[in-house]
């Protein structure tokens, strides 16, 4: 978008201002409706074990899921719970997915005596050729072999696999299929050029200050105090700003001073106090321009399981006397302007990252895209919180934009359903380490990325 | 001298399940635990006094139906509804209802009908912790 526009108009920087200073009106908020309630927490309760949400997993998927292995291998397969298996006829069975690993940090292992272990340091991924996968419904459980990526799948998907059982008690899979693309929502986007700027991890508080000058220019490029008219009236088409977590670095989550006496550390504030003040002060310059929206992530203050309720206002008073400043929780959901977006901070897809051989960011958002469950890896091994009634981490209607925040690189791409979806998935790059945001456009549902560089004592050019 | 009388001759041991945060008002449940609660420091305070006797249920109602019972540790065992712990029977039984699971409706009559019994609403618990 800048660079087709602004080239025109780039001698308006060697030339003196015009007589009459032009303004640029910011292409007005025509629709915006917050559709994340299913990820607000009321009252939360503890005390309940995890199998309520294996159970709704499993109940909520299992009719859809029976509907696609009933259209994918024939009308009059014979659908099978586990207890009713018998050797040798072919069928097919809806269960959730476990893989046994051995390298899976587990805590029971370490406190165990017997064993005298170090605890293990934590890898970037935990697989192993060894790993098994194991089907469970809700009476039993049984091992897969056969047609079936062992590596490449995770504990917690939903799935139909189609084979039979062996005399050895394992089941051979021929064919398996997962609940595919949700059904399409209606497209109500707008009719001209409309932007949504996508930023991740400006990781505020770290010990190295880089990031601040990128992150300064980021925020004066989209408050329009960047560049000629040309850069300006781009500018002013952007409607929206999501952040997509951690604002806060990772620097900030150290917890020396809890092993220090008390006496040392009485005086010492928290690392995250000053990066907070500072997010707000960045916060304050964007809202009094655009409506934002910020998310929570990995390393910032609020609670660690999913679904991760919205920072509290109290921690940003200047920003939040505004009411463009929207804090939502992670995962967002939102209707913006007729785009239904929906994204994560990135915890969902790294858990993901860690425990399948699927090294690709954006192969892993579209895989948890076509499982149709945004995060199948909790609570097994990413926190949760135990929800009881419902799983709503299940996708029932598929997104316009789908995004995850704090990937190591940006990609993106337009994936065609076959009833007519049409899902834009992003992966939006760490800024502190990449110093990139994406710009989606609304209109044509297509991302390019933005880069706002400063040139190092030590770089070339 | 009568024989000896302990304290669980006039107080049945009652186990309740994990502990709900005190002072919520908010569900019928939290409530019941509310009440158990101060039921049972009046109980620890007022040891000779005759007035609170027997059970720590109000003493205004009358035994349960065991056949009622019966039918709701039935609907608990049962596995296609789910795990039966950590909520409240009425909770698994509109779960149920929303996952399209068709639960028996006299279950859930009964379940309304007896909705300040303890031993109705809350789930099956055996022996130990209800966790």
């Amino acid at each position: 978008m800048f660079s087709e526009q602004a080239a025109p108009t780039a001698q308006g920087l060697l030339s003196p201002p015009s007589a009459k200073p032009p303004t640029f009106p910011r292409v007005p908020v025509s629709g915006y409706s917050d559709c994340s309630q299913p990820f607000q927490l009321g009252e939360r309760s503890f005390s309940r074990q995890y199998a309520h949400i294996y159970a709704v997993r499993l109940a909520g998927m299992r009719p859809g899921l029976e509907q696609r292995a009933r259209s994918r291998w024939g009308n009059d397969i014979a659908l099978r719970k586990l207890s009713e298996l018998q050797a040798g006829e072919k069928c097919c069975v809806v269960g959730t997915l476990f893989k046994d690993m051995q390298l899976q940090p587990s805590i029971l292992q370490e406190i165990s005596e017997e064993h005298n272990l170090v605890p293990q340091p934590p890898l970037p991924k935990y697989i192993q050729p060894s790993d098994e996968l194991i089907l469970e419904d809700e009476l039993q459980r049984i091992k897969l072999e056969g047609a079936i990526d062992v590596q490449k799948l995770v504990t917690g998907t939903i799935l139909a696999v189609y084979g039979s059982e062996q005399d050895d008690g394992k089941f051979l899979v021929e064919d398996h299929c997962f609940a595919g693309l949700p059904p399409p929502l209606p497209w109500t986007g707008p009719s001209s050029d409309r932007f949504v700027l996508l930023a991740s991890g400006l990781g505020l508080g770290s010990v190295s200050g880089e990031a601040l000058l990128s992150t300064q220019l980021l925020v004066d490029m989209v408050t329009g105090q960047l560049g000629a008219e040309g850069e300006q009236s781009c500018a002013a088409h952007i409607t929206r700003v999501i952040l997509a977590g951690n604002l806060l670095s990772q620097n900030t989550q150290s917890r020396d001073t809890l092993n220090k006496a008390k006496y040392l550390t009485k005086k010492t504030q928290a690392a995250s106090v000053e990066a907070v003040k500072m997010l707000d002060e960045i916060l304050l310059q964007l809202c009094t321009s655009v409506p934002v929206d910020v998310m929570p992530g990995e390393f910032d203050p609020t609670n660690y399981t999913l679904p991760q309720q919205p920072l509290h206002r109290c921690m940003l008073p200047l920003a939040s006397a505004y009411a463009t400043l929207r804090l939502v929780t992670n995962p967002y959901q939102a209707n913006l302007d007729g785009v239904r977006f929906l994204g994560t901070s990135g915890q969902n897809i790294s858990d993901i990252f860690k425990y399948s051989s699927m090294d690709d960011y954006l192969e892993i958002l579209e895989w948890t895209l076509l499982a149709g469950h945004i995060s199948p890896t909790a609570p097994d091994t990413l926190g949760c919180y135990p929800f009881y009634k419902s799983d709503p981490f299940i996708l029932t209607e598929c997104p316009h934009v789908y995004f995850c925040g704090n990937a190591p690189h940006f990609q993106s791409k337009l994936l065609q359903g076959k009833e007519g979806q049409q899902v834009l998935l992003v992966t939006v790059p760490d800024f502190s380490a990449t110093q990139t945001a994406c710009l989606v456009n609304l209109h044509d549902l297509t991302c390019q990325p933005i880069t706002f560089s400063s040139f190092g004592a030590d770089s070339e050019d | 001298m009568e024989q000896p009388r302990r304290i669980t001759d006039s107080f049945p041991r009652r186990r309740r399940g994990p502990g709900r945060p005190p002072g919520r008002l908010k569900d019928k449940k939290d409530k019941k635990e509310k009440d158990k609660v101060q039921v049972k420091k009046v109980q620890v305070k007022k040891v000779q006094v005759k007035k609170v006797r027997d059970c720590p249920r109000a003493p205004s109602q009358p035994p349960l139906d065991p056949a009622l019972l019966e039918m709701l540790r039935r609907f608990d065992l049962s596995w296609e509804y789910g795990p039966c712990t950590g909520i409240t029977r009425l909770q698994r039984w509109e779960r149920a209802q929303e996952l399209g699971l068709s639960p028996p409706g006299p279950i859930r009559d009964a379940l309304l009908e007896h909705g300040d019994n303890p031993d109705v609403t809350y789930r099956w618990v055996w022996g130990g912790t209800g966790g």
